[in-house]
């Protein structure tokens, strides 16, 4: 896992110094092209979407879904997003999609501790909804990818997911009419390149929207009856600083609620049986930051009762746990979060916390599923 | 000249640097614990070792038995199979004392006993620790269990050893943990259930036992020497007593708290 992210890091970071899109190209190429850096230059297929501009409604508890410039989402984007996230080619024996570990029927996540990938190599992270992921500052448990646009070749080549490298994926891909027709549709040309499966795929991920749920009517949406008395309670304990303190972290804002502060927290979770030690350093592992060994990316609470077992590595399976988990004060460490030590729960407290957690399922997304044609 | 000079400062100032590069590094294994030669493991000759034995009693109006309310969690009450009552005075037949713990405090300096390799367990069970009181060696593994269908997060609040606490859901393996230095009493709790109370005693040799329901205790394998037993019960106090145990015998040292 080390190199591998490392390999991600250094990349996002020289992709954003000399803003070049060269994700096609690999490390050793990239490096070639910095010290020869007009020969480097001689063939860039832009990635540029040209098709019909889409404006994407969010829904009643959401901001206004942030869009990159360089990548508008449009309608022949978006279409050839959704193909390529349903498609097992993307994997090294074809058997694996995007979506067979963010599945539709399981709100996007797989229902899993931990994912396997291909040839049933098994991960160590669980994996998480793509419902919402529109609208966080970082991607994955640490952080490693900064958008979409970043993220999403990661998986496709990495050993314990879809084990394909990305010359063979755009190979393969390019074999199929169906994909030149749709790549020329959205970007000009029939060339398949990884910038635009990226630019595609982030563009298909930022229509994955869910809100108005019973939370968001009650919240936003001036109903009064859309919760129980006993989730109104719930919420109450949520935001209410001394007893939940949830939404120091789960925040929850005046126009919309996002459930994450999309910030990166320690609670104690996997702490080893010396109290010190993590076997998933998490943040530290991007930041090499002592106080960040441990800590990880706060989570959507969006639709949580339907997407167990929960935290990053899995091991909670329960919402019932994990409030329980909460009310006693987490795992001590080094770097536990202090937000953790305000939080004061009765037996009720944690009936009523549970019970709003349920009311946190939202509406899913139209045309999301797998395209026509391919169910 | 000047130049020569100027360079030749240089290296002696390079080399002062180098040197005390050097000697720290030197020292660094010595603090490391590892480099520590272990003090030779203390035999007890079983040709001359002795014992203690004893009862712990209690003296006075016995207070009332206290019920605990475990409702604030149901699946608490159920797990808990019937009342559940306070244990912090625990008085059996004719004053009978349990759950006192008996140590030498003094007597046993500078010998250094071995660690016992099996573990002693602290299981949470019906909502409630078992034992309520025991004791451990520095470095012995404690191993912690949750027979329970809910979440316990058991927090021993030490002051010499690191304080710590730990979540254990329904279902989850074991916690193997160790105490590194002696401490007596480590009080325990859950962070949970604010009813769960245990007591840990944590010492550098063999020599403790809990008082039994009928209040008695033996600490056996003891080398003939003189000693300080300490009792210590959780509401009654302390108290301490000299022993003085010679080869092969098995001494008495009765204790007796006096309740209002
Ligand atoms: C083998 C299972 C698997 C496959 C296949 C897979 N993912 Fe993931 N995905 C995961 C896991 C596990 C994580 C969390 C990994 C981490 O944080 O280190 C994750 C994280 C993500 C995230 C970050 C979400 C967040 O909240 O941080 C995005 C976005 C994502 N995947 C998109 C994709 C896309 C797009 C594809 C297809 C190209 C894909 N995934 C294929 C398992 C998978
Ligand atoms: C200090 C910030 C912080 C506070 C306060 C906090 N959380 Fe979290 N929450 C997190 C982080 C970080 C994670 C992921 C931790 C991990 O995986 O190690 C998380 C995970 C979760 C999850 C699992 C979600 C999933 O998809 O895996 C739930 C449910 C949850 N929190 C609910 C709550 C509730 C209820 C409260 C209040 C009692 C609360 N949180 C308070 C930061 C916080």
């Amino acid at each position: 896992m080390v190199p591998r992210s490392a390999l991600i890091r250094r990349k996002t970071l020289l992709r954003g110094r000399i803003a070049f899109p060269a994700g096609r190209l690999g490390l050793g190429a990239l490096l070639t092209t910095l010290l020869l850096p007009v020969a480097g230059c001689k063939s860039v297929v832009p990635a540029k979407p040209l098709g019909t501009p889409v404006s994407i409604h969010s829904p009643l508890g959401l901001p206004p879904v942030p869009i990159p410039p360089e990548n508008p989402p449009t309608v022949q984007t978006i279409a050839l997003g959704r193909r390529l996230f349903y498609d097992q080619r993307l994997s090294k024996d074809n058997t694996l999609a995007c979506a067979s570990c963010h599945n539709p029927k399981f709100y996007f996540t797989d229902g899993l501790q931990f994912s396997k990938g291909v040839g049933g190599e098994v991960g160590v992270r669980n994996a998480p909804t793509l419902l919402n992921v529109a609208y966080q500052p970082f991607q994955f448990w640490d952080g490693r990818a900064l958008n979409l646009e970043d993220q999403a070749a990661s998986p496709i080549a990495n050993p314990i997911e879809m084990n394909q490298s990305h010359d063979v994926s755009v190979s393969k891909l390019r074999r199929d009419p169906v994909y030149r027709a749709m790549f020329r549709d959205a970007f000009g040309t029939e060339d398949v390149t990884l910038k635009r499966i990226e630019n595609a795929l982030a563009s298909f991920e930022r229509t994955l929207l869910s809100g108005n749920s019973a939370f968001d009517r009650f919240q936003y949406g001036h109903d009064s009856n859309a919760l129980t008395p006993q989730q109104v309670r719930g919420l109450a304990i949520f935001i209410n600083p001394v007893k939940g303190n949830c939404a120091a972290c789960h925040t929850i804002n005046a126009q919309y609620a996002l459930f994450t502060d999309g910030k990166f927290h320690n609670l104690g979770e996997g702490v080893g049986d010396d109290g010190t030690s993590f076997k998933d350093t998490g943040r530290y592992h991007q930041t090499g930051i002592e106080t960040d060994r441990g800590a990880f990316k706060t989570p959507t609470l969006r639709n949580v009762a339907r997407t167990a077992p929960y935290m990053h590595d899995g091991s909670l399976g329960t919402l019932k746990a994990v409030v329980d988990f909460y009310a006693g004060g987490g795992n001590s460490n080094p770097n536990l979060d202090k937000e953790i030590k305000s939080i004061h729960l009765s037996g009720q407290d944690r009936e009523d916390l549970v019970s709003f957690l349920n009311s946190l399922t939202g509406d899913l997304p139209a045309n999301v599923g797998p395209p026509p044609g391919k169910e | 000249m000047a130049s020569t000079l100027r360079r030749l400062s240089f290296l002696v100032v390079s080399s002062a640097v180098l040197s005390t590069g050097c000697s720290r590094k030197a020292e660094q294994p010595q603090t490391a614990p590892a480099s520590q030669p272990a003090p030779p493991v203390y035999h007890v000759d079983s040709a001359t070792a002795g014992s203690i034995h004893g009862i712990v009693r209690y003296q006075g109006k016995v207070p009332p038995k206290k019920p605990i309310d475990l409702s604030e969690d149901p699946a608490c009450v159920e797990a808990h199979h019937g009342k559940a009552y306070d244990e912090s005075i625990l008085v059996g037949r004719g004053g009978a004392l349990a759950n006192a713990f008996v140590y030498v405090s003094k007597g046993l300096e500078g010998k250094n006993f071995a660690t016992p390799a099996e573990a002693v367990v602290i299981d949470q069970k019906g909502c409630w620790f078992h034992p309520h009181v025991l004791g451990v060696q520095v470095n012995q593994t404690v191993d912690i269990i949750n027979s329970d269908p809910v979440t316990h997060n058991i927090h021993p609040m030490a002051a010499t050893n690191r304080a710590w606490n730990h979540s254990q859901g329904p279902g989850d393996p074991p916690m193997h943990r160790k105490f590194t230095k002696p401490e007596v009493m480590i009080p325990v709790k859950c962070n949970i259930h604010d009813w769960m109370h245990a007591y840990i005693g944590v010492l550098d040799h063999p020599y403790f036992a809990v008082s039994a329901e009928d209040g008695t205790f033996t600490i056996p394998n003891l080398p003939p020497g003189t000693y300080t037993l300490t009792i210590w019960h959780e509401k009654l106090g302390t108290q301490d007593q000299q022993i003085t145990i010679s080869p092969q015998q098995s001494a008495a040292a009765d204790f007796t708290y006096k309740g209002k």
